[in-house]
């Protein structure tokens, strides 16, 4: 009986012993465990940093049309808030309407090649173009100005974490003091967990029956933001507490200080948030933590708690509140004096409008992306940092999405066939605006709706470019004549009826709109109308190798059959293709590249990558000033004559685009400055059943109407080639285009009615 | 017979433009190299009779005489008969000549302030653009290329008529060692420039110093005598002329 009792007693001591051991050991090992996780954060890469995509800057000069709605429009977007007194600090701006005048206070801006300070200027408005600029500090006048670029988007994983790391030195004392104030005055006399602090939390909940005060550490804050989630349980607070000693047995008091510092959340911007300190001195108050008031430093701290529910872009009224008793927190720790504090309850929260971060030109941002995975790995992008300056212009792009969209929707109410039954696919379109001097893209709408499809119709979309083809077989013909030894010219008579193309055992016979047919007609008036059968008996007599040649030359990628048809566009390229190929007739014969990014830096400002301005001559400029003053005349007479109609008056060349099939409508126009192409149709194999003159046509003047609206008026010029007068000036000596002397005005219209 | 002899004979001609420039001319501002570059360059080969015109020239070179030939002054009868001097003689001109005989118009005017150019007339976006050149011009003289492009690139789109903007985005790229792209900005600001002699005569000489770093000696050659055809005052052109005595032809890798 005994021995038996002993034996249970000493099997049980046993099974004490390796429960006991065993608990030990895990003990050990999860202890370990979760010290390698803190040492891992603590001296490891603690966050990551999205890259951050910019617009272009923007010039203001002197002459330079503005409307002072669209610069208050940009200020705003900025992140400048309007006064109703002179700007006394970097941000504010003020319209002084009655003084015709507009006073800001310029950001300071860190550009990838040089940094500007900000100062107040003063911009002074005759009519709607720039009078004169000068500095309001010293009335010294100034000729030219630059406006940062905007933030269009970050590219991020998951979450976008907006930060700037800073030494715990760089913080004012007085920041560091009133967090710890309001958020652990007991930090630096606990060893992660605060026992004390717990009572005197639980005691103030029991006495209020709610939830009124945590007894969370810092270093228990910053554990939890590092590690766990948000969730308040047991199961989470245990090894938070535990990795909370862990990291205090391990590291300073001033390190933990400072990764908490850097850490903590303080509010959201759009899809942005706001993280650390720093970067939320920037945002509620843009400026740096050092020039932070009592108040604002007040206002920040209390943000802890609550940042979005207490942000004063959401209640002033909260924040204000929040603000004070963290300010009576201040009074009665004697970290600020009583004088400091009257003060600081009389400061003004900052009363501007939130400026979200929207993820603006999504299409531009996958284009530019794409371009940026050459040279970066996805890893690279989305945690390092870099700042990526982009060539895209926020103003053009949103005009130019909102013309698509609203143009698109205009054509489905006019044109009820196109409206999807069902499951149909919708009707799509593409806009793409290049300046055709640099070949910057300012714009680029891939869809009608990102979020529906992500597919970029204007760089992944390969479609026939139908009579959008047609002026290369001119400009062909204009460059090379006819192998019959015509020597072409905008008045050279060309003959359109009805003709078979035989070629390598084929025959071809093209059609004309309608199938009517104008015999004898000119070959302006020929490209003007869009004759197809005229086009093809100029390419025949052209070559259509030439043409094809011609065609690669000037800026377009995609393979071209040498076959008859495709001097009616029978060939499928994309309309970014279509933007370069124009751009290089627009920029007098010089071939530029389409440039999204212009610069790349890193975190340090180091500029890892500047992509600058290419070009070629690859035309002779006059034969260039030639065809645009022939597709001048698209517009002015022939089948985009509609946009004239419009409203937009400005010198502009352009050619509308039908495929045969009626599947693709485009219109590619161009003043001097601008260039945009516009595409619409299906993405499938549905028709559209409408002429480019009518679908894209009236969306690219809505675009340019407005895009224009603040840019001066300027004319195609004819190179300067030949002097002729004896003083090796033109004087008012004029020359037609096709000599090449002088400055050439449009050559005189013929009209071909009576051909 | 002599009469006709006189009348044609290409040495003939070439004399005639040359005494008639000589006669008209006054001496250049900047000197002309001293040893004719016919011995210099080529060991052995004739100084007369000088080679066929344009035989060898590559046909960059070919264009730009012909360009040359239309902007000639008219003073010279010979010039009207649209015989041109040969490479070899112009080269010889440039340095002064078998005979140190100066066959270059005397210098232009320094024209090379862009400030200048702005007066009351000109419109806001060539004042602006003007303006901007300047700013690039200092900022690459100063020896910052890469930020005077960034400069420089605005100049194109306030104006994309302003030659002087691609002129100092072609001198730009070549300061930064980016020839190929330089001489694209070159062909464009020439294509932009008006009758600007002193313009083009930088154009030409930038093209040189493009094609002599790309080791296209002969074309660097033609193109600096071009430069100091249109301004004899073009120290850019004459300097590095100057340099090329003694660079054996021989050693000049060949001409695309």
């Amino acid at each position: 009986m005994i021995k038996s009792k002993l034996r249970i007693l000493s099997i049980s001591l046993v099974a004490l012993l390796v429960v006991t051991s065993s608990g030990l050991v895990f003990g050990a090992w999860y202890l370990k465990q979760l010290e390698d996780k803190v040492s891992e954060k603590f001296e490891g890469r603690k966050w990551v940093f999205p890259s951050k995509i910019y617009s272009d800057s923007y010039f203001l000069y002197v002459g330079a049309s503005l409307r002072s709605q669209d610069l208050a429009e940009k200020l705003r977007r900025l992140g400048y808030f309007e006064t109703q007194v002179a700007p006394k600090a970097k941000g504010e701006y003020r319209i002084a309407a009655k003084a015709g005048a507009v006073e800001i206070y310029l950001h300071d801006f860190d550009s990838p090649t040089e940094k500007f300070k900000g100062i107040p200027i003063r911009i002074t408005l005759q009519g709607s173009a720039i009078a004169k600029i000068e500095s309001s500090a010293d009335n010294q006048e100034l000729f030219s100005i630059e406006l940062e670029p905007e933030l269009i988007t970050g590219l991020y994983e998951r979450i976008w974490q907006e930060r700037k790391v800073v030494k715990l030195a760089e913080v004012p004392p007085l920041v560091v003091k009133t967090i710890l104030a309001v958020e652990d005055e007991r930090f630096f006399h606990h060893y992660g967990i605060d026992p004390i602090g717990i009572l005197r939390a639980m005691w103030v909940n029991l006495r209020s029956l709610s939830f009124q005060q945590g007894g969370s550490t810092l270093t228990q804050q910053l554990v939890k933001n590092f590690f766990l989630s948000d969730e308040r349980t047991i199961s989470r607070k245990i090894p938070e507490a535990v990795m909370a000693v862990i990291a205090e047995r391990k590291y300073s008091k001033q390190t933990i200080l400072e990764n908490y510092l850097n850490e903590i959340y303080l509010g959201q911007r759009g899809s942005q948030g706001v993280f650390g300190v720093w970067q939320a001195a920037q945002f509620y108050f843009s400026k740096p933590l050092t020039d932070l008031t009592v108040g604002e430093t007040a206002l920040l701290a209390g943000l802890i708690r609550a940042p979005n529910r207490l942000s004063p872009y959401k209640s002033a009224e909260g924040a204000t509140k929040r603000r004070n008793v963290v300010l009576a927190k201040l009074l009665d720790d004697n970290i600020i004096t009583r004088k400091q504090y009257d003060a600081a309850l009389l400061e003004k929260l900052p009363q501007r409008a939130l400026i979200k971060v929207t993820n603006e030109g999504p299409f531009y941002v996958d284009y530019l992306r794409r371009e940026l995975e050459e040279n970066y790995s996805n890893a690279v992008l989305t945690k390092e940092g870099l700042r990526i300056f982009s060539t895209l212009d926020l103003q053009l792009q949103r005009m130019a999405e909102r013309a698509l969209v609203e143009g698109l929707k205009k054509l489905e109410e006019s044109h009820p066939a196109l409206r999807p039954k069902g499951d149909e696919e919708g009707l799509e379109g593409a806009i793409v605006v290049l300046r055709p001097q640099t070949g910057e893209i300012k714009a680029m709408v891939g869809g009608r709706n990102y979020g529906r499809s992500q597919f970029n119709r204007v760089f992944q979309a390969k479609r026939q470019p139908g009579s959008v083809f047609k002026p290369f077989v001119y400009l062909a013909a204009l460059m090379y004549g006819g192998q019959s030894g015509t020597k072409y010219s905008p008045d050279t008579v060309v003959n359109d009826s009805q003709f078979t193309w035989s070629y390598d055992n084929q025959e071809w016979q093209p059609h004309n709109y309608n199938n009517e047919y104008f015999g004898a007609v000119t070959f302006r008036r020929a490209l003007e109308n869009s004759l197809n059968s005229a086009t093809a008996r100029v390419a025949q007599d052209v070559g259509i190798k030439r043409v094809r040649d011609l065609a690669h030359k000037l800026g377009i990628q995609s393979p071209l059959p040498a076959v008859p048809a495709l001097a009616l566009g029978a060939a499928e390229v994309t309309p970014l293709e279509i933007a370069v190929a124009y751009a290089t007739l627009a920029n007098g014969g010089s071939r530029v590249r389409p440039l999204a990014v212009k610069q790349v830096l890193d975190q340090s400002t180091k500029v890892l990558e500047k992509r600058d301005v290419k070009m070629e001559q690859v035309l002779n400029a006059q034969i260039a000033f030639a065809i645009n003053q022939l597709l001048k005349g698209v517009l002015d007479r022939g089948t985009a004559a509609m946009a004239r109609r419009a409203g937009f008056t400005r010198p502009a060349a352009g050619k509308t685009g039908t495929t045969n099939d009626y599947k693709d409508a485009w219109f590619v126009g161009y003043t001097p400055d601008l260039l945009a192409v516009v595409w619409v149709g299906f993405d499938g194999p549905k028709k559209i059943g409408l002429s480019g003159a009518e679908a894209a046509l009236p969306i690219w003047t809505e675009f340019m109407k407005n895009a224009t609206a603040s840019m001066p008026v300027t004319d195609f010029v004819g190179p300067l080639v030949k002097p002729d007068t004896d003083d090796g000036k033109c004087g008012a000596a004029k020359t037609d285009a096709e000599t090449g002397d002088c400055v050439a005005p449009a050559p005189p219209a013929k009209t071909a009615a009576g051909v | 017979m002599t009469k006709a002899i006189l009348k044609f004979h290409p040495f003939t001609i070439f004399a005639a433009l040359c005494l008639t420039v000589y006669g008209c001319a006054p001496q250049p501002t900047y000197r002309a190299p001293a040893p004719p570059a016919s011995s210099a360059r080529l060991p052995g080969a004739p100084v007369t009779p000088p080679p066929a015109p344009s035989q060898n020239l590559p046909t960059e070179a070919k264009i730009r005489e012909q360009d040359i030939r239309s902007k000639a002054p008219a003073t010279a009868p010979a010039a009207k008969t649209g015989k041109e001097p040969t490479r070899q003689a112009s080269v010889n001109e440039a340095r002064g000549g078998a005979e140190s005989t100066p066959a270059f118009p005397p210098p232009l005017a320094d024209d090379s302030s862009l400030l200048a150019k702005i007066t009351p007339a000109t419109s806001p976006q060539r004042a602006a653009s003007l303006r901007l050149t300047e700013e690039g011009r200092k900022i690459l003289e100063a020896g910052d290329p890469a930020r005077s492009l960034t400069r420089l690139e605005k100049t194109i789109v306030i104006d994309s008529t302003n030659p002087y903007g691609y002129f100092y985005l072609a001198k730009a790229q070549h300061r930064m060692g980016r020839y190929k792209e330089s001489l694209n900005f070159l062909d464009v600001a020439e294509s932009r420039l008006g009758a600007e002699p002193f313009w083009l005569a930088e154009i030409h000489a930038l093209r040189g110093e493009n094609f002599r770093a790309q080791g296209q000696l002969q074309r660097a050659e033609a193109s600096y005598n071009q430069a100091l055809r249109l301004n004899s005052g073009n120290r850019t052109a004459a300097d590095a002329l100057g340099r090329m005595q003694g660079e054996p032809l021989s050693a000049q890798p060949a001409t695309k």
